[in-house]
């Protein structure tokens, strides 16, 4: 089969949404992503079958699929499998060569790579499994402050003087925010002051790897602007940020399921 | 002779007044509370009731616990710590490690063969390990904090928790519950991952026998058995775990007195802000 007919595929099995990606000489053809519902396999297929449909291909006219993420196993199909933190950095640096740090803002956890000049993973460190080192953060302060995700980032912007949480829980901090907003603080600066706590723990992770530029920042948590400036106010430089920030990695997957075929050649 | 110990926690406010010989004569436990201003006072007042005594004449006042320094009618301020460790001493002389349960913080206290504290150890930065894990899950799941304990045995076998997070933990027990576990099998798990929580923060000060739990965590009895299979030996539990540090107050402002010491200003009996 020539180069021009060939079509792969990027399934990334995330703990909150599954994304697939289709892409066809180099260019994207079709992406899509669902939540996942705890439902990976069922969920899993319907992503893929969504995917392959847009791009009017066949399951089997595809020339390669990669699976990723942290449900990677419960894939409905054989497949190969490559590490998130690869499939990561194989999507950002396709998109930004100039990359040498990724940071993926995810649910769960938060990740830094460090990628060589030639864009391979050099390595990578995880925040602990802690809300306040995640997407999660927000979500939980969200709830108490009883706004939707969505609305995070305008209100952010608002702040004039972010709260600084005297704990690093986000259990003690909803609680906190309680107690805050029961002295007057406004909403706007709880949710600024967790846009820095989280964007405080983003930097230690950089730090960790040693910082240089440029600096791509993926996953969900670089959907909020307000988040966004926090990090890159904490790491001192601009971040960029891709134009679909959560399929990076199921992009990479299908990239990476392009090289494999490669070379076998 | 009368004597008052007064714990502000960060879930329980604890008063206990006892007698010259050391036998408490009353206690009370309210909740503490940003909307409880005045508790310290309103618990102080319902215990000398309680014991039938005037507030004038308590010989001596100790405040302990995270709130102490608002209590402006104690004449003294001493910690947790050593509170506990004062009232564990007469209690189980035999005791060297503390395992305090709180609703918002947990600690480890090391005690050498005399009682006195040798090291301690704390978390309050974490909600693991603390009480507020299991009040977070108990609303989750939709039963109380306080039937938990009894729940967790009619388990035959528990369901591993593997997050730390609370957060976490919090949709993981969902997610088993919808893979058909049942409560009280979850609840087991929630103690088994707890008690793991805790005996690793003790274990840095050296596990030796006798270990005493005090605090909230102790009137769990789920939590006691999980923290017994992990050290191996049988726990001892206070008859009132919650009253453990007030009552160490107390005995504190006896022990005080017996040393000549007096209670110097005059006590301000009023009710005080805890958040500023």
């Amino acid at each position: 089969m020539s180069d021009d007919q060939e079509y792969y595929a990027g399934l990334d099995i995330g703990s909150a949404f599954i994304k697939a990606v289709l892409i066809h000489q180099k260019k994207i053809v079709a992406y899509e992503m669902f939540s996942s519902g705890g439902r990976y396999k069922e969920i899993a297929r319907r992503v893929l079958d969504q995917v392959l449909t847009k791009g009017h291909v066949s399951l089997d006219k595809l020339s390669g699929i990669v699976v990723t993420g942290i449900g990677a196993e419960s894939a409905p199909f054989q497949a190969r499998q490559f590490s998130d933190i690869s499939c990561q950095a194989a999507g950002c640096r396709s998109l930004f060569p100039s990359a040498r740090i990724v940071i993926d803002i995810g649910g769960q956890f938060t990740r830094a790579i460090k990628l060589t000049a030639q864009g391979r993973v050099a390595n990578f460190l995880m925040s602990e499994k802690c809300a306040t080192g995640s997407g999660r953060f927000l979500q939980v302060i969200a709830r108490i402050l009883r706004i939707k995700i969505e609305d995070i980032a305008p209100l952010s912007l608002k702040s004039q003087k972010p709260v600084e949480f005297s704990t690093n829980c986000a259990v003690f901090a909803e609680s906190e925010t309680i107690s805050r907003i029961a002295e007057g603080a406004h909403m706007e600066d709880i949710l600024a002051g967790v846009h820095r706590a989280l964007a405080a723990k983003v930097a230690v992770l950089v730090k960790g790897l040693k910082m240089e530029k440029d600096v791509v920042l993926t996953g969900g948590g670089s959907e909020d602007v307000g988040l966004v400036s926090a990090v890159s106010e904490a790491l001192g430089v601009d971040v960029l940020i891709p134009e679909q920030p959560r399929l990076t990695a199921a992009l990479g997957a299908a990239i990476l399921a392009k090289e494999e075929k490669a070379k076998t050649r | 002779m009368p004597f008052a110990g007064v714990d502000i926690g960060s879930t329980m406010t604890k008063a206990v007044i006892v007698d010259g010989q050391g036998i408490m004569m009353a206690s009370v436990i309210g909740p503490t509370g940003a909307e409880h201003r005045h508790l310290a006072l309103v618990v102080m007042d319902e215990t000398t009731k309680k014991a039938g005594i005037r507030f004038e004449q308590l010989d001596f006042i100790v405040a302990t616990g995270y709130g102490r320094i608002n209590v402006p009618f104690a004449d003294k301020q001493i910690t947790e710590i050593t509170c506990h460790s004062r009232s564990v001493r007469t209690l189980f002389p035999t005791a060297r490690i503390i395992i305090d349960i709180g609703g918002q913080d947990s600690k480890g206290i090391k005690l050498d063969a005399q009682g006195k504290v040798t090291n301690f150890v704390m978390n309050d930065k974490c909600a693991a390990g603390t009480g507020r894990f299991l009040e977070v899950i108990a609303e989750t799941l939709g039963i109380k904090l306080t039937e938990m304990g009894e729940l967790s045995l009619k388990a035959k076998d528990f369901v591993r928790i593997s997050n730390i997070c609370t957060v976490f933990a919090e949709h993981e027990v969902t997610t088993r519950l919808t893979e058909g576990a049942t409560i009280p099998e979850i609840v087991a798990g929630l103690h088994e991952a707890f008690a793991g929580r805790v005996v690793n923060m003790v274990r840095s000060l050296g596990i030796e026998k006798d270990v005493v739990v005090t605090g909230g965590g102790a009137m769990n009895i789920g939590l006691i058995k999980a923290v017994e299979e992990k050290v191996g030996f049988r726990l001892l539990v206070p008859p009132e775990p919650l009253l453990t540090g007030a009552l160490g107050a107390a005995f504190m402002g006896k022990d005080l007195l017996a040393r000549g010491v007096t209670p110097e200003r005059e006590r301000r009996l009023e009710g005080v802000t805890f958040f500023k």
